[in-house]
């Protein structure tokens, strides 16, 4: 029993001996302006919530977030089906996303300003270009590693048409690589949270706040703070989309993949 | 209803990178309906490809292959296949696997036809399990009950049971046997197993080293069920195995 207990938490160890340290550390510096304490930014982090920041900017990052997110699915699913299947559409349009994929999401930025002002659906843009392709790879390579035999199972069972062997064979086939195509394409977006609200399309959000904000008043326990919720987000979405997608998918993978 | 198939000297030629690789030369065979056909030959002599050409999964480059006087035009559910790798679909469980081509086909009673034929293969307690929880045996049985769910008038076999250890085997050709008494069924069975053959076959089709062309075609009229060692079995075994290993032995000195 003790043993159990033992390893369910040792992933507390590090992440103890890191706190400990940086606040040692912050301690002999004694510059908050350089490093602030750890027990400064849990203060501040209390301040923060108390003065009602945390709930309006973590909506609006989640919104932007979920603009973007819902349109890089939306997108790269059916483009990904339609090049793992069709390999004509592949040739075709490999070269201008292999072109596309390198350009950051950041340098999108003047030019959708341009194209749609400063609005949230900017905000949405930058993330789902940074979610695209992650997804729409996922769902291209899934597709195309359908096994012969399946198809042609498929085939001999009376699929005769593109769409009944996508619809009853690839698809449901590729569907875990789509799933992590997803999980990675979340990653992705989030990270692109802050740039996409760095430029000001709104008055709030994590992104807005941290640079538009925090770090114009030099307020570095804050910026820390709000680095850290950035990535707690992003570890509960993680895990939210483990716990109700991914491992449902993978159920039957088990004796395949292990 | 059974169907009568004809092949009208066929041959297959594929294109491998710009190589010509002459698969199959030259076959005409007729099998009456309700015939269990074995074809039997050397590793690489064309046996899938002819197994592939009758389903409808690729064309032959000349010749013609009719099933009651019409041409064959791409697969169809009339001629059910069981293929020789293992062919479920991972993501769906054992009965939705059987309901496969009922679904694609519309039927309303699905569940109800998948069940029979699970029944039939003695699958009926493990029909929710998905197939990384099955034995190899099963796996191929669950395979047979969802070729012939859509009751085809054609099972097309190719080497099914060519990964299962010997005890298995036996019992399932029995298996195999039993549904073919009872669905009247054309089978055409490929196996590299002369015994195999021999234990099921009405007719066996011995094909030559690749590129594949019919050599020898042997009735077995022995009666049924058949016993292993029954006499003439023995001594269609030895004929058989003879003309394998002249066909095995011109590889070996290619
Ligand atoms: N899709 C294909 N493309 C090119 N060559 C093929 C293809 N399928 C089969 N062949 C060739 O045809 C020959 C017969 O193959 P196959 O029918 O699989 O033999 P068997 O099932 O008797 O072992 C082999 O030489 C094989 O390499
Ligand atoms: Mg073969």
């Amino acid at each position: 029993m003790m043993g159990k207990m033992r390893k369910k938490w040792v992933w507390l160890i590090p992440l103890i001996i890191a706190i400990i340290l940086w606040e040692v550390i912050a301690i002999i510096i004694n510059d908050p302006s350089l490093l602030p304490r750890f027990s400064m930014v849990i203060i501040s982090f209390y301040e923060l919530a108390i003065k009602g920041y945390l709930h309006p900017d973590i909506s609006m990052s989640l919104y932007h977030f979920g603009i973007g997110l819902l349109a890089a699915f939306c997108v790269g699913v059916p483009l990904g089906i339609l090049m793992g299947w069709f390999k004509k559409i592949f040739i075709l349009l490999d070269p201008v996303v292999e072109l596309i994929r390198p350009i950051p999401p950041l340098a999108w930025i003047p030019l959708i300003i341009a194209w749609i002002g400063l609005t949230h659906h900017a905000a949405g843009f930058i993330i789902f270009i940074g979610a695209l392709f992650p997804i729409m790879i996922s769902t291209y390579t899934g597709i195309k590693d359908t096994p012969k035999v399946l198809i042609d199972t498929g085939k001999v069972l009376g699929c005769t048409t593109d769409l009944k062997m996508i619809r009853y064979i690839a698809l449901p086939y590729s569907l875990p690589s789509i799933a992590t195509g997803t999980k990675m394409g979340m990653g992705v977006g989030w990270m692109c949270v802050v740039a996409a609200e760095m430029f000001g399309v709104s008055e709030s959000g994590l992104g807005y706040r941290l640079f538009s904000e925090f770090y114009q008043w030099n307020q570095l326990d804050y910026v820390i703070a709000y680095m850290l919720l950035i990535g707690i987000i992003a570890l509960i979405l993680d895990r939210l989309f483990r716990y109700f997608v991914e491992d449902k998918l993978f159920k039957w993978k088990k004796g395949i993949v292990k | 209803m059974s169907r009568y198939l004809v092949l009208d000297k066929v041959t297959k030629i594929y294109d491998s990178n710009n190589e010509k690789v002459h698969s199959l030369i030259d076959i005409s065979l007729e099998v009456e309906p309700n015939e269990f056909l074995c074809v039997i030959g050397p590793s690489g002599c064309g046996k899938t490809t002819l197994l592939r050409l009758i389903a409808g999964l690729d064309t032959p480059t000349t010749g013609k292959i009719m099933l009651d006087g019409m041409n064959i035009d791409g697969p169809s559910p009339e001629r059910g296949m069981v293929f020789q790798e293992f062919s479920l679909f991972p993501w769906r469980n054992v009965l939705k696997n059987v309901e496969f081509g009922l679904e694609i086909l519309g039927f309303e009673n699905k569940r109800e036809i998948a069940e029979h034929y699970l029944s039939l293969v003695g699958l009926n307690k493990v029909k929710n399990k998905y197939p990384y929880e099955l034995s190899g045996g099963m796996k191929q049985r669950v395979a047979i009950a969802r070729s012939i769910a859509t009751n085809p008038s054609i099972l097309l076999m190719d080497e099914p049971f060519g990964s299962l250890d010997a005890q298995t085997r036996n019992i399932i050709q029995d298996e195999l046997l039993k549904i073919w008494e009872i669905e009247k069924k054309t089978v055409i069975f490929v196996t590299h197993s002369v015994d195999e053959a021999l234990y099921l076959a009405d007719r066996i089709i011995i094909m030559s080293r690749s590129p594949g062309r019919i050599i020898e075609e042997i009735k077995v009229d022995v009666k049924r069920p058949r016993e292993r060692t029954d006499p003439t079995i023995v001594k269609e075994r030895y004929r058989i195995l003879k003309l394998l290993g002249v066909e095995i032995k011109k590889i070996a000195n290619v």
